[in-house]
């Protein structure tokens, strides 16, 4: 794990960033990405990641290379994530009174999700990471961004994959907070008002739904539309409105990759190690300050 | 001569003004104080813009509505359509195996949401419009925003505010339509393709509950806080990008308004005036023929 993308807190030069959006399976394409950047040796500078891209932001700051982080999410993420159904809240929706609805609202059982990331996380703080790291969240009450840059990183990190309906909105100092994508499904505003010059950043559009036929499903089809809407009016927005680069990786899949999809995680990281070598020389480029 | 020029130059063409009303359920009443101002101050408007409930708003301009009419039937509207919900649908949304639920919910009563339109418009269509009118929908399958400018308005307006949940979408030329505040909730970008100079935007953020206590609200909360956060970075983005002049009006309000407080009308009203009259000395800066307008922008600049 030396000589890598980690070592790099006072490099001099450009502060390069590397973001890391919302995309649950498909985020593990940032393993790809990091395959270039270290076999390039070009270091980073910070890491912000937000919902399923907080995983591969908080592995890869706190310095596991590639190969380990995916044998750690591939245990970390499987189907039995969501076996269990918290049957409580389910039945709230129709018994409301009865069996308490409230903000605490998720289909499924939260205990495992917690308990894995634990297994991969322990007490982890964002101190210990090599990479300043910055993990997103979204407000539940508010709407807003949260960005976490102290703390344990396994609270980040489970505030910031609470996928509505899903996973329960997870409490913070006091503010109950829900996924980040919610709020900017690739925040590449928190780099640069961290100082970043070039920012790599990685992203996805959430998925549609093929049919729409459920109350549910149209509910997944609205959050969808909004926050792919919300991707690139802020990508737009932060491209024309200052001043650093920003350089997309934008892996291409030819299958869909669905939320549970992990078998699928070492094709993933294939075709993002392809998308990150298409933007090798121009990232050279900016690096040597053309 | 009496042969007139045959070309004005761009600096001494008046400046187009386009007005956007962007969507926010009944605080778009909002609106008529906005109207209200502008003709008071005989300040003509090229083109109208509206998003979901401000397509009604919109429409009612860009038809030449008399303001105290529309007032009166405004608040008749929202008065019929939120007086009662669909039963049906509200079991279809609970139970969608037992009721056969057929997509999307919609739990207000269809019926008395087409009478309203049906009243409101009748058969006028864009073509009767005295400006040029565009109302923003959402395409269900692909969440890009859709531009209607053609065909009868109450089919338009439907589309253009099926709020998610409360209203099914609808079709129109095969596509599945919704709510255009999930893709543009403050349309200045229609404006913007228009060749506007000076827009004025009426904007509204989506109220945010302190506490959400069923499944509907814990919706509305998950879809508000999006729609709020994608409503300030289009505006961001559109400010940056382009060289119109866009005048924001953003009504505040001092208590909560819910669907069904129809009979906060003139106060809704009274806050859009009051929210116009502020930007009315800027907005006579800019319509002044000695200002300068940045115009668009110039093909040989690069950009």
């Amino acid at each position: 794990m030396s000589g890598g993308a980690g070592d790099s807190r006072q490099r001099s030069g450009p502060r390069v960033a590397v973001v890391l959006g919302s995309g649950s399976v498909k985020c593990a394409a940032a393993l790809g990405l990091l395959k270039v950047l270290q076999r390039e040796g070009i270091g980073i500078d910070m890491i912000v990641g937000c919902s399923g891209g907080s995983l591969y932001a908080a592995l890869i700051a706190l310095g596991h290379d590639a190969g380990t982080a995916e044998a750690m999410t591939r245990r970390l993420w499987t189907k039995e994530l969501t076996k269990r159904r918290n049957n409580r809240s389910i039945l709230s929706v129709f018994l409301p009174r009865v069996f308490g609805f409230d903000e605490s609202f998720g289909m499924v059982n939260d205990a495992l999700i917690l308990d894995r990331l634990k297994e991969a996380f322990g007490a982890s703080t964002f101190e210990e990471a090599r990479i300043p790291l910055y993990l997103t969240a979204t407000d539940f009450h508010t709407g807003d961004q949260v960005v976490f840059g102290s703390g344990r990183i396994v609270d980040a990190i489970r505030a910031s994959i609470a996928i509505p309906y899903i996973f329960r909105p997870w409490p913070i100092d006091g503010r109950l907070l829900v996924d980040g994508f919610m709020s900017d499904p690739m925040p590449v505003g928190v780099a640069i008002r961290q100082g970043a010059n070039i920012i790599v950043t990685m992203g996805f559009e959430s998925p549609y739904q093929h049919k729409i036929n459920s109350p549910l499903r149209f509910a997944f089809q609205l959050s969808s539309i909004t926050s792919n809407n919300l991707l690139k009016s802020n990508f737009a927005f932060h491209n024309l409105a200052h001043h650093a680069e920003i350089l997309p990786i934008i892996p291409e899949f030819k299958d869909s990759i669905h939320l549970f999809d992990t078998d699928k995680i070492p094709y993933v990281i294939e075709e993002g190690e392809r998308a990150a070598e298409r933007q090798v020389p121009y990232l050279r480029r900016l690096l040597s300050g053309v | 001569m009496l042969e007139a020029p045959r070309e004005t130059s761009v600096s001494s063409r008046a400046p187009k003004l386009g007005v956007v009303i962007g969507s926010g359920s009944i605080k778009c009443a909002s609106a008529i104080g906005l109207l209200r101002v502008l003709e008071r101050e005989r300040i003509p408007v090229d083109l109208l813009v509206g998003c979901s409930a401000g397509g009604i708003y919109a429409s009612a301009l860009a038809l030449g509505w008399d303001l105290d009419a529309l007032e009166r039937k405004s608040c008749e509207t929202w008065e019929g359509l939120f007086a009662r919900l669909d039963y049906r649908s509200v079991l279809q949304g609970l139970l969608p195996g037992l009721f056969r639920s057929r997509g999307p919910v919609g739990l207000l009563d269809e019926r008395r949401l087409k009478a309203a339109l049906e009243s409101l418009y009748g058969e006028t269509a864009f073509a009767d419009a005295r400006v040029p009118l565009y109302i923003v929908a959402t395409d269900l399958n692909t969440g890009d925003s859709v531009i209607l400018s053609e065909g009868r308005l109450q089919d338009a307006v439907r589309a253009s505010i099926a709020i998610p949940v409360l209203l099914r979408p609808v079709a129109i030329n095969g596509r599945l339509l919704f709510d255009g505040g999930a893709s543009d909730p403050l349309p200045v970008s229609v404006a913007i393709r228009e060749g506007c100079d000076i827009i004025l935007a009426m904007g509204f953020e989506n109220p945010l509950h302190e506490r959400v206590g069923s499944l509907m609200s814990l919706v509305s909360q998950t879809t508000c806080i999006t729609i709020n956060n994608l409503l300030k970075s289009t505006y961001s983005f559109y400010s940056a990008a382009h060289h119109a002049e866009i005048v924001p009006i953003i009504p505040t309000f001092d208590r909560h308004i819910g669907l069904r407080d129809s009979s906060l009308h003139p106060y809704i009203i009274e806050r859009g005036e009051e929210a116009a009259a502020k930007q009315l000395p800027f907005l006579r800066r800019l319509l002044d023929p000695g200002v300068r307008l940045a115009g668009p922008p110039d093909p040989s600049d690069g950009n």
